[in-house]
């Protein structure tokens, strides 16, 4: 009993940890050299993830009953208040958003070493971590508002860090606005929770679903469900993650890899009681997870921007756990989550070692060769590599299959949903293999003379990333469902889509492993072995079909011009327009016309005054006779 | 009869002056159909028994202002060219215009009411005749404030057209 | 027919007035114009002198007796400013004078 009370302030500390940091860093900027910087940021996240991991530890030991603290009540009617939680789904979380912030920040010391922003880095770091805690540890819909907000101002803050470059500061301003679009879809559905339920607070809401309207249910699920398309980078707002590729690489794996990304899908775990009832919501979000893992995988394939085809890989992988999602299978959702987290953030800090080795260069084109010169980076982003094609042991496969056998167990159409996952699946493995064999294996005939192994700050933490990726699958096998047991309590009142069992489960797991591989050993082919070179193309008519999707893939399916053209130019001819027309035209003309009508009428006016005294006689005389019919007219006397 | 015949009479010859003022080319001939209305219109006057004002007129009006308007027409000398054209843009219209309109509220007003102007008031039978001694005990009790102001608007008429008139190269050069 | 009454008498004053009004805008010589208002001023008295028969009362013929007066006094002033007026052009047309124009 003592440590639950103790517990209820402990769990606090690492949320507002970072905020004092942050607000430390930013008050002595002017005085703080690299080192202190270094030294006060790093202990800050060591201790933050202590106290996280310890709050897990005395959570699990009670079995994951929720620990509630209410800091004050806003408003009493609807009831709004500010309150954090920890349950099972915020733990998870918390520790890993903790334990992420200290392995990059780690990283981070090494790469931004030199840079003339460095304390103003840290800075926005250690506030994007306090508003990421905020988001999951909140226990209302309020306090996870704040922090969606405050996730995509510290995420603007770091895209356009380098903000001398105006591609930096444009991609940061694309990031904002496309997540202000998904941020006005959360907003509404938040006005109709308040409506429906007259409280913000998820258990409240989460305990009395059953009596509510299912055309309320999915006008709810709807609207947040576009809030968590624009954070997630789904289709169609994902054009801002691979522009923000131009903010710093370690920034990019913690934010665009294991974050504020999928602040989404935790957001629709934490509010599946309510989306489960609703079959349209789920459907609409398994088709377009489906639709954003095939285009960004397909993006992929023929990228040659080292971190660009991370982007789009992100994005892929965002569509698997929204497919996940949609096919009610919420644990691996969640499972997907944590080990993309972790192979994806040791893709990202690899990739940051290789830009800083090769002194910022970032085409993989001018790449090759680099495993005899890096071994320990080549040897870490293979183990990434493997993992995100799902080959077993690995992380990636666990999970990866996890979904695609819940997705096949629903039946019906979605056996063509599966197959369709399959198929990212494999391509997945390709474009994976494809960036990695350009980077490291084929050697291209370029001067690679000066690049070495990356420093020690920066090899540590990819060495930690990649054990991880290693040994996390094994928290939720089909045969130790560990992940389940923690997320328990917070979905006991979900249907969940558990896995198949039998022999359904073995025949579904071979053919993902074999997408797999297959992927990999193409990649190979064409880009280990150049065979492309050595066949003829040309006999078997597959040259312009295989240009065709070369170029298609690299810009985008173009996707990116025709959002430009249509929006971006056509609110800007719009705006235009409505400037002349409206506002120039109607408004001035109107008040212009009362002016210019004011003087043409006093010059016709004037014209009668002509300064001619026979003139005159007449106005009088008619002026008279007026005078005189007025006076027939009216009899002023009564008879 | 004879009243009718004093009427007509004297009527005729206003409007013939009148006319003869309005259309006359020489301006002499415009200054004798003057006299010849003021005239009788102090015969009327005296049929309407304003004897003392009907001798004030012809004394004042027909012998005082017509020789000043006289003297003036010598010493300018109009020229009877510019006398027929009309120079004001619209104006003939206008006039026209005016005419006629006065003319049909006239003949309106005429007809409408049967050449049978009824007065609102009923005509007083006490005949008064306008005799001097009459007019001066009203003149000098009731209404001798105006009296006084209008002495002092001759006496200011008097010095106000020798300050307009008064030419002093003129008056310079002879003395 | 054959009785004159006051509103014969009106008549008369109301087509001398209209007839000094028309010379008045026709007529563009400034003495002539005088001449008109002449004109209508006397129709004015013969107005008030067949009044003050109608009501028996001798004010009215007092009245004429101020309007005569001032009538003179201003014929006298006008004179002097058609003078110089004519001192100033040789031609005494009224329609040249238009400096007061707005």
């Amino acid at each position: 009993m003592y440590q639950e009370v103790k517990l209820e302030l402990i769990f606090l500390l690492p949320i507002f940890l970072p905020f004092l940091t942050a607000i430390f860093l930013f008050l002595n900027k002017k005085l703080f050299n690299e080192l202190i910087t270094n030294f006060f940021t790093l202990n800050s996240a060591l201790l933050s993830f202590a106290i996280a991991a310890y709050s897990f530890i005395a959570l699990a030991l009670d079995k994951f009953k929720p620990v509630n603290v209410e800091l004050f009540q806003w408003i009493s009617n609807p009831d709004i208040s500010i309150g954090f939680t920890l349950d099972g789904l915020s733990g998870i979380m918390l520790i890993l958003v903790t334990g992420l912030s200290f392995v990059i920040q780690l990283f981070s010391t090494s790469y931004m070493e030199k840079d003339e922003n460095h304390c103003n880095y840290f800075v926005y770091f250690n506030f994007f971590v306090f508003s990421m805690l905020l988001l999951v540890m909140s226990s209302n819909f309020l306090v996870m508002f704040f922090g969606w907000e405050l996730v995509g101002l510290s995420s603007y803050l770091l895209i356009s860090f380098w903000s001398k470059k105006p591609a930096a500061a444009k991609a940061g301003n694309k990031a904002f606005v496309i997540n202000r679009v998904g941020d006005f879809g959360f907003l509404i559905g938040l006005m109709i929770i308040l409506d429906t339920f007259n409280t913000f607070d998820f258990y409240k809401i989460l305990q009395n679903t059953s009596g509510i309207a299912e055309s309320t249910i999915t006008a709810i699920s709807l609207f947040l469900m576009l809030g968590a398309f624009g954070k997630s980078a789904q289709f169609p707002l994902f054009s801002w993650l691979p522009d923000a590729m131009e903010g710093p690489t370690p920034a990019s794996a913690l934010i665009h890899a294991a974050t504020m990304v999928t602040a989404g899908v935790f957001m629709l775990v934490r509010i599946s009681p309510l989306l489960q009832h609703s079959k349209i919501a789920s459907l609409l979000i398994i088709i377009f997870g489906l639709i954003t893992a095939l285009l960004a995988a397909f993006s992929a394939i023929n990228q040659f921007d080292i971190k660009k085809v991370l982007a789009y890989s992100t994005i892929s992988q965002l569509g698997f756990m929204f497919i996940a999602i949609g096919a009610g299978a919420y644990v691996a959702a969640i499972f997907h989550l944590v080990t993309h987290a972790f192979f994806k953030a040791l893709l990202f800090l690899g990739a940051g070692a290789v830009i800083h080795s090769m002194h910022h260069e970032q085409d993989i084109r001018k790449m090759g060769g680099l495993r005899k010169k890096m071994p320990i980076t080549a040897s870490m982003m293979g183990i990434g590599t493997l993992a995100i094609s799902g080959i077993p042991p690995l992380a990636g496969f666990w999970s990866k299959d996890e979904i695609l056998a819940s997705v096949f167990v629903n039946g019906g159409i979605y056996y063509v949903f599966w197959a369709l996952a399959l198929g990212a699946a494999f391509l997945t493995a390709f474009y994976m293999g494809r960036h990695w064999l350009l980077i490291f294996e084929k050697d291209n005939g370029f001067e690679h003379s000066d690049v070495k192994e990356a420093p020690k700050a920066m090899t540590r933490p990819l060495l930690l990333l990649g054990i991880f990726s290693i040994f996390i699958g094994f928290i939720n096998t089909p045969f130790f469902h560990g992940l389940e047991k923690v997320l328990h309590v917070t979905l006991e009142n979900v249907e969940v889509t558990h896995l198949p069992k039998g022999i359904t489960l073995v025949v579904l797991a071979v053919l993902s492993i074999g997408a797999g591989f297959t992927g990999l050993i193409i990649a190979f082919l064409l880009f280990g072995m150049e065979l492309h070179k050595r066949i003829d193309l040309k006999k078997f008519k597959l040259e312009s079909p295989i240009n065709l999707v070369k170029d298609l893939s690299s810009n985008v399916l173009y996707l990116n011009k025709f959002g430009n053209l249509f929006f971006v130019s056509g609110m800007k001819n719009l705006s235009r327009k409505v400037a002349v027309v409206v506002d120039g035209m109607l408004i001035d003309g109107s008040v212009n016309f009362v002016s210019t009508a004011f003087n043409k009428s006093s010059k016709i006016t004037s014209t009668t005054q002509t300064g001619l005294v026979r003139n005159y006689v007449v106005y009088f005389g008619l002026f008279l006779l007026l005078l005189i019919v007025l006076f027939i007219a009216t009899p002023l006397v009564p008879r | 009869m004879i009243e009718a015949l004093l009427f007509f009479a004297p009527a005729s010859l206003i409007i013939i002056g009148a006319l003869i003022v309005i259309f006359a080319k020489n301006p002499v001939h415009n200054a004798m159909g003057l006299v010849m209305t003021l005239v009788s219109l102090a015969i009327i006057y005296i049929t309407l028994n304003a004897t003392f004002v009907a001798m004030v007129q012809m004394l004042v009006y027909a012998g005082a202002v017509m020789t000043l308007f006289l003297f003036v027409i010598m010493m300018i000398g109009v020229d009877k060219k510019e006398q027929t054209t009309e120079s004001i843009k619209g104006q003939t219209f206008l006039v026209s215009g005016v005419f006629l309109i006065l003319i049909s509220l006239l003949a309106y007003v005429a007809i409408s009411s049967d050449f049978k102007w009824d007065l609102w008031f009923p005509p007083v039978e006490f005949d008064a005749e306008g005799t001097p001694q009459l007019i001066a005990g009203v003149l000098f009790t009731e209404w001798i404030f105006p009296f006084e102001i209008i002495s002092l608007l001759l006496i200011v008429a008097t010095a106000a057209a020798i300050a307009l008139a008064y030419d002093t190269k003129k008056r310079n050069s002879n003395a | 027919m054959l009785e004159v009454t006051t509103d014969w008498y009106l008549t008369l004053a109301a087509i001398l007035f209209s007839i000094g009004f028309l010379g008045m805008m026709i007529r563009k010589n400034a003495l002539i114009m005088f001449m008109c208002i002449e004109l209508m001023l006397n129709a004015v008295n013969l107005t008030f002198i067949s009044a003050s028969k109608h009501f028996g009362q001798v004010d009215g013929q007092i009245f004429v007796f101020f309007v005569l007066v001032v009538a003179a006094a201003e014929v006298v002033v006008g004179l002097a400013i058609i003078v110089s007026i004519f001192r100033k052009q040789s031609s005494a047309s009224v329609d040249v004078l238009n400096v007061s124009r707005g």
